[in-house]
Parts: C-alpha cells; structure tokens; sequence
C-alpha cells in the first residue's frame, strides 16, 4: 500500500504577521515556517497506519515550492514519511492549480490513498482536497476525526457542523484531516538527522507536464488590528454590565 | 551488687588468665570440615558477585577511571558511618533507618571482632602455640573484646528485631518477598546462635572473668537453670557452635543472591565519584552518527554504574516516598523504575528479553518525571533512578514517542528559542518603560542579567524581572541585558531527553554570552541557573552564576539596598511561607539567601513560617523536567499536594523563587478558590526597598 500525503508550508502560527510593503502578501522576512498543521495530522496518520499494518505501506510526503521547502520535507521525513517529493515552483499556486499538480503526482506515483489536511492555516481555502478528489474522480472523506481500514476501504467518521458522521469509502480515495484526528508525533532533531539519509525527490512542473494557469489573484491584503486590551472584572455581574454599557455587544 | 568493683576490676586485678580458648570444644575433624564449607562458601560468595559483575559489564564503560582501592579508601568512613543513611531524612523513615544504623553497626564490629579471632588463631597455630595460650587474645584485650563483641551482639539483635517488626507491623510500604524475610530471620538466627554457643562454652569451659561476656554469662545461668551441667555443654556447646557457623557460612554464601548484594553493590556505587544532581551526561553527535541511537533504549545501553545501581537498590521506596509525580497518583515510581529495568538486566542473554523504553518502563512513566532530584537525593546508596528516565527520554524523543504540548514546546524552542513560540523581536517587550540597557548600549557592564523565557513572554512572570531590573537600578549595579538576542537556555529541553535541541541553542547562547564578554550572569529562574552551571561549561560555556536570591540578599547585606520601614509596614504581609524550587535548593542547594531576603523583607512586622517540606527536603510544584508542558487537570496536576501544604500553613502570601514555581502554585492556589497570593521574592523586597538615592 502507498499512502501520498501532500502538505503545505506555512508560516508558523505562533508568529505575528504583518503586511508586506507592497500590499499583496506576507512579510516573510525573520518569519519560522512549518508543516500545516492539519498535514501533520494526515502525516501523522498515514505513519500510524503504516506502523500498525502487517502489510508494506510506503507513506511519502509531497510539497509545492521552492527549494525552502526542503526543511519542511525533512520534518516530514524525520516524522516517519520514506520519501518525499518536491513539485518545483517559484510563485505561490492556488489550490485548483496544486490539485492538477497533484493530479499528475499521482499519475506518476499510484498511491492507494491520500491524506491530505483539510485546509492550510495560511489562506484557509480548504479546496485542494476536494478538487482533487474530483479532478481523479475517486471518493473523498472530508473532516475526519476518526480513520480506519475496513475491508474493502476505509471507515472514516467526519466532523460535520452537526456532529459526527460515520462514512465508507473504497480505495483509492481521498481523506482530509481534522483537529482532532491525532497528536502528531515529535520530530527530533535525531529524527531529523536520520532522515537526511533519506532522498527528496525534485519534479519540475514541465517533467510533469503541467503549466500552472492562476484562477486567483491577490488584489491587496491587509492585516487586522490587534491592540486588544485586556482588563479583569471582579464578577459576572460587572462583566455583564461592562458588555452591555461600555462595550455596547449585548 | 558493687559497680565500683566492677568498673575498676580489670586495672585493679591480675590480668594474665584473661583468656578463652579458640576453636575450643571442636576437635580436628570438625575444624576441618569447618574449613572446607568456609572455603565452598566463599567461593559460591565469589561466583554470585562475579554473576552479577558479569551482568554489569554488559553496560558502556563508565567514564572516570578512578583506582577502585583509592576510591573505596576515600568512601570508608561515608561508608563506615553510613552517612547518606543518616543525613538524608525522609519522614516516616527514622525507625528503618535506626534500626539499620544499628544492625549495621553490629554486624561491622562483630565481624572485625571474628576476624580478629580468626588472626589470633592463624598467628597461634604458627607460633605453634597451646590452645590456651593466646598470643593477644588475652588480659585487658580479651576484657575489652568480650565486653565490645558482647554489647554489639546486642546493638545487632536489636536492629534485627526492630526491622522485623517494621516488616511485620508496615507491610505496605516495603516490599515483601519471602527471600528478604530469609536474610532478615538468617541474621536474627546468627545473633542469638551466638549467645546460646557463648553461654554454653562458659558453662563448659568453665571460662575466668565469664562477667566480661555480660550476655553469654545470662545466658550461661539459663542454661544451668534449665539443668545443663558442664558435661551436658560440651555436645551443646559442639551443636550450637555448628549451628551458629553453618548459619553464618550460609549467609555468606547467599549473600550475592539476595538483597544483602547490596552490601558490594552499593559500596561499589557509592565509592565511585558522585555525579553532582542537575548534571547529565553530553552525548556526541559523532556518536551518534556511529551507532544512529540516542540514550538508552536497552538494557546493554545503560553504563556499567548504571547497572552496578540497579544491584545497589533494596527497594526501600524512600525514593517513592519523595517522588511528587508519585504522590500525585502519575504512574511512576523511581524504586519501580530501577526494579523494573534490573529485571530485564536479569534477562540479560535469555531469548525473552522484553522491550524496554515503552514496555518494561511506560512512556507515560517516563513522561511523568519532574527531574525534581529528590529520588536520588534520598538514596542511601547513591542510586539515580533519575539518570534512568532521562536516559530512557532520550531514547523516546528520537524514536518520536512525545505528542502534544510538551512535543509542541520543543518544536517552538527549535523555531523561536523559546517554549512559548512566541516571536523572538518580542523578547525583550517585557523591558518597556524600564531604561534597561543591552549589552550593545552599556558593554561595560559587570553583571549580565539573564532574563528567561518565562520572564520574556509571560505577562504575570515579568513582573519578577521588572522588579529585579528596579531593585539592580536602585542598588546602582552596572548590568546589562542581552535583549532580542537572548533564547532559552535548552533546560527543559535537555531534561525531556532533547540533547541535540539543547546543544543546538546552548551553542548559540554560547556565541552570544561569549561576544558580549559576559564573565558573570545573573539570573532569578532557578533552571536557568543550573542549566548555566551544570550544562554550559560542557558546551564551553563557564561563567560565575548567581540567583537572584544570592545577589540581592548580598545588596542588602551591603548596604547597597535599603529597607524602609514604614513600607514595610504598609506591606502588612501577615504569616508568610517559603516555597523552595527543587533546581536551587535541592539541586543547588541555595535555601539560606532566599530567606534571608524574606526576612529582611517582613523585619518584625511579618511571619515566615516553614512548611513540613523546606529547604532541600522541599517538594516540588510540578514544572520541572519538561512538565511546565504537559497539560494536567488540575486534580491530576503533580504538586498538589504541596498546594494544599501551602494552605495548611495559614499564610497570606507564599514567596517562590522560580518562575516555574510561580506560575504552578498560582495555577494551584486558584484552583483550590484560595486568595494566597503567590510573589516572587524580588516582587515583595522591591515593595520595602527606599527608592531613595
């Protein structure tokens, strides 16, 4: 069995991000990236599933970017992925055009299964997946929370809006993660350097035959406020009078 | 019944019939046959070490090539007076641990006592002299011998019967397996043989001066009571006497084989060099680029000491007694832990050899360990059951075993420097409004002020650096801090079991400390202050360290800050207790400079009062040891039974002296709906310090 997960580099989300001089993206600079983390969730899960299977199951990890994505690969390697895969590009891709890179990745790689998080935190598109799934016409388990292998598929509860909804899917299929489906395991740093042993694969967007037609394009981007202040009230009461008096949202 | 007589009768009388036959009563036969099970004995003695010693080996050599004798001569008199026993009390502990100082004490001097015998009848035999003709065993000697040999004899039996109705009446705290119970009746057995074989050869020897042998002559009178003339001694005395050596040889021999192992072991162990608490042992990257295994994840990976200890244990469960993750319910238990992990050393070789790191020892009990220290503080023997966990840490975190928070926590040190994950241009916003200079604007400066994470980033922790900073303003003390450029020391990442994180920032920290010229560091967080003096000077880094306590209880003493009285008046703390942090008092063992600034602090208008646990006996609040990352419950949370001894204590305010301590006994205290207010030292003096130049 071959388990594809695709991830995401992100910046780190502990970090305050700010606008960048030209009004269209990010200020990078002094910024930490990770793997999103809803793909070390479906990292962590496609490891799980390779561990606790008697059969061989090969989990390798694929990113879209440039060569900076290579700590992030390596983080996926060191967390358990056997190989990793780097689809080469230079500009940020949308999530339609990542799901026909993804397409061709596939093609090329057989996987049986991918997981996938269910959104990057960065712009929160949640659609990668679900383009995919279309885009290979296979059936897709979106939001899960809870997956096993079945006979003849998988058995994946979903968190929905109104609960927990209990789906099969046939193989090969496509599932994106939710919170609560695992805690990703920890990455050491001796775990990291055992997996610079292991090979990152690069894939050029013409090697897969693709070019990239952007549906999307940043107009402008602006960052929020964020100058809260924070005071204590000594009881409900006063929180309440305070909501409703001063703050005027009751 | 005159006692003067008594006292002065062997300077007053004629001394030289003082004597009692050696080996008397055994004919030749016997005696050689005594030989030869003495021989066989020593020799089963030799194999059950030399088995043992075997095992041991199987462990990476130690470093610290110390010569054995040397080391053993230094240790003598710890061991002798078995100081570790007595200086390290745990409560309810005072019966076991007289009760062995006394059969310790018996069985030392007896021993010398038989083997001085056992000189006195080799050096006869070649001066070819009569059984009865003693070459020293004789006169005031032979006096003072019989007198000593007979008390101790007494010392020893009461030591024996103590433990064995602490083993009878306290079952559950201490193990119980028949084979202890063995060695314990095996001792009683040898102490009584004795007297019963001493009072029948005074009845059959008709030994002069028997009152010497104050308890064989009881004995002695007994057995005449009950009709036993001087022929009927002579089989007794033969029967007894085979008795009390078959008993003694036995044991001898069955020592290796049983807890009294502890014996070897534990000399051993405690004669070589001690391993000050809070430091750890660097491993190198090349080594582990050679063999691709981090710490210890079987048993051969353990050192030889390592091994050595897990012989030296007795399962006395003092260690338990003081473990807070232990007393808080987590599933740890540091005597557990070296029992545990001896019984796969004992599989050793065996096609059953279970898995180690997440079988015999659980994650969730390797996890549980604060690395407070206590366990190997109380050790008699000098076990670390601590240096197990974080060996068997550091073989978890490579293999990816740590999830959740505390795993989230490495990750943020690794990409911000600091457990928070919070952006590194913000470290220094705690400063605002403060004039503190870095070490850029004042390079200058004597002291450098090392902040911490803690201080850094979390808003109710600042306070304990903003107070510092104003009372080293004040003081006029040329300091400096390193700002922005600062991150975490890698404490808690070390003692997760994270070697090559903390070597990663320890590194860096390193360059930093070293281009700012810094010769002497200042810190308030007792972690940071070890990591700084146990953990740097393996990275290069070597520095004169200091606590917060120290320099500011030196400031005042000096004149440099100064108490105002009607502040402290206005300070009105009430009853105040003191909260010692396990990594300065325990592992640093700084308890009087933060008391010192307490009482300075309250003068007469204030009361510190101790809690049951103080000083290095201290208890810890839960933090250490990567645990500051774990999330508890709060009625799972390790440290709450210390809560509830703050409360008891009546106080109005608890002083802490960590940041670590700071944030679990506030979380503890709110949880409890108690309205204790927890203050850092520095946060109370700055509030009775004349700001006035």
């Amino acid at each position: 069995m071959k388990i594809l997960v695709p991830t995401k580099r992100v910046p780190d989300t502990d970090q305050r991000i700010r606008v960048a001089a030209d009004g269209l993206s990010i200020d990078t600079s002094m910024l930490p990236f990770v793997v999103n983390p809803f793909d070390a969730i479906a990292l962590e899960e496609a490891v799980r599933i390779s561990e606790e299977s008697s059969q061989p199951v090969e989990v390798v990890a694929v990113g879209v970017g440039g060569d900076e994505y290579e700590e992030q690969l390596r983080t996926a390697l060191a967390m358990g992925a056997e190989r990793a895969l780097l689809v080469e590009t230079d500009r940020p891709v949308d999530p339609w055009n990542v799901a026909r890179l993804l397409v061709k990745v596939v093609e090329r790689e057989s996987p049986n299964l991918i997981i996938m998080g269910k959104q990057a935190v960065d712009d929160d598109a949640n659609q990668a997946g679900q383009f995919l799934a279309a885009l290979l016409d296979w059936p897709q388990a979106t939001f899960a929370s809870k997956v096993e292998l079945v006979e003849g598929g998988l058995r994946v509860d979903r968190e929905t809006d109104a609960g927990i909804e209990t789906v099969r899917v046939s193989l090969p299929a496509v599932v994106t993660t939710d919170l609560r489906l695992n805690e990703p395991r920890y990455a050491s740093l001796p775990s990291i350097m055992r997996a610079k042993k292991k090979t990152i694969e690069r894939l050029s967007c013409e090697e897969l035959g693709l070019t990239i037609e952007p549906r999307i394009e940043i107009v402008a981007m602006e960052g929020t406020s964020s100058d809260r202040q924070c005071e204590r009230v000594d009881s409900v009461d006063e929180l309440i009078d305070r909501l409703r008096n001063v703050a005027e949202v009751i | 019944m005159n006692h003067g007589y008594a006292l002065f009768a062997p300077i007053l009388a004629d001394t030289s019939e003082w004597t009692r036959e050696v080996f008397g009563n055994i004919p030749p036969a016997a005696k050689a046959a005594f030989y030869a099970i003495a021989a066989a004995a020593l020799a089963c003695f030799a194999y059950g070490v030399y088995r043992r010693a075997r095992l041991w080996r199987i462990g990476q050599p130690s470093d610290g090539s110390k010569s054995f004798v040397k080391s053993t001569l230094a240790a003598l008199p710890e061991l002798l007076f078995q100081s570790r026993l007595r200086q390290n009390r745990v409560p309810g502990r005072t019966l076991a641990t007289s009760a062995h100082l006394l059969l310790f004490s018996g069985f030392v001097v007896l021993t010398i006592g038989t083997a001085l015998i056992a000189v006195e009848h080799v050096l006869a035999g070649m001066l070819g002299r009569d059984a009865n003709d003693a070459v020293f065993h004789k006169g005031v000697y032979y006096a003072v011998f019989e007198i000593t040999l007979d008390a101790f004899g007494l010392v020893f039996l009461t030591g024996c019967g103590l433990l064995a109705f602490r083993r009878w009446r306290m079952p559950g705290s201490i193990a119980q397996r028949s084979l202890d119970w063995g060695v314990l009746a095996a001792l009683l057995m040898i102490g009584l043989s004795g007297y019963a074989t001493e009072g029948a050869r005074i009845i059959r020897e008709q030994t002069v001066r028997p009152e010497f042998s104050f308890v064989g002559l009881a004995v002695a009178r007994s057995l005449q009571t009950a009709g036993i003339d001087q022929a009927g001694a002579v089989t007794l005395h033969f029967v007894l006497w085979w008795l009390h050596a078959a008993l003694a040889l036995g044991l001898i021999a069955a020592a290796p084989y049983t807890r009294l192992l502890h014996v070897i072991a534990g000399a051993k162990n405690l004669a070589s060099a001690h391993r000050p608490l809070g430091t750890m042992d660097l491993i190198s990257m090349e080594q582990v680029e050679e063999t691709g295994l981090v710490g210890v994840g079987q048993i051969e990976h353990f050192t030889r000491r390592q091994l050595l200890q897990l012989d030296a244990c007795v399962s006395c469960g003092r260690c338990q007694d003081v473990c807070p993750a232990h007393e808080a319910g987590k599933p740890l238990s540091p005597r557990d832990v070296v029992q545990d992990v001896r019984g796969v050393m004992n599989l050793h070789g065996t096609s059953e050899l279970p898995e180690l790191v997440g079988g015999v020892v659980s994650h969730e009990t390797l996890w549980s360990c604060t690395t407070c220290s206590a366990c190997v503080d109380v050790c008699p023997l000098g076990v670390s059951p601590l240096d197990l966990i974080t060996d068997m840490r550091r073989f978890a975190i490579g293999e990816g075993a740590l999830r959740g928070p505390a795993a989230a926590a490495l990750q943020k040190t690794q990409r911000s420097g600091n457990p928070w994950g919070l952006p590194p241009q913000e470290r220094f916003a705690w400063a605002d409004g403060l004039g503190v200079p870095t070490v850029a604007e004042n390079p200058q400066f004597d002291v450098l002020y090392w902040v911490g994470c803690a201080a850094a980033y979390d808003r109710r922790v600042r306070k304990i650096a903003r107070s510092v900073v104003r009372l080293l303003q004040i003081a006029e003390v040329n300091f400096a801090v390193l700002g922005p450029e600062e991150r975490c020391t890698g404490e808690s990442a070390r003692r997760m079991g994270e070697e090559f994180l903390f070597q990663e920032v320890a590194a860096a920290n390193v360059e930093v400390l070293g281009a700012a010229g810094v010769k002497k560091i200042l810190t308030h967080c007792p972690h940071c202050l070890n990591s700084f003096r146990s953990d740097y000077p393996q990275m290069g880094g070597r520095y004169e360290v200091v606590h917060h306590s120290e320099f500011l209880a030196e400031l005042i003493a000096e004149g440099r800050l100064k108490i105002d009285a009607e502040a402290r008046k206005k300070l009105a703390p009430g009853k105040v207790t003191y909260h010692d942090p396990c990594y300065l008092a325990r592992v640093q063992n700084v308890t009087a400079a933060p008391r010192d600034v307490l009482q300075q602090t309250l003068g007469g208008d204030g009361e510190l009062v101790e809690m049951p646990r103080h000083g290095r006996a201290t208890a810890c609040c839960g933090a250490g040891g990567g645990r500051m990352w774990f999330d508890d419950t709060p009625d799972q949370r390790i440290g709450v039974g210390r809560i509830e001894e703050v409360l008891a204590t009546g106080a109005k305010t608890v002083a802490v002296a960590c940041p670590f301590c700071l944030t679990m006994v506030s979380d503890g205290v709110a949880a409890s709906e108690s309205d204790v207010a927890v203050r850092d030292i520095a946060e109370l003096l700055i509030e009775v310090i004349d700001a006035k130049p």
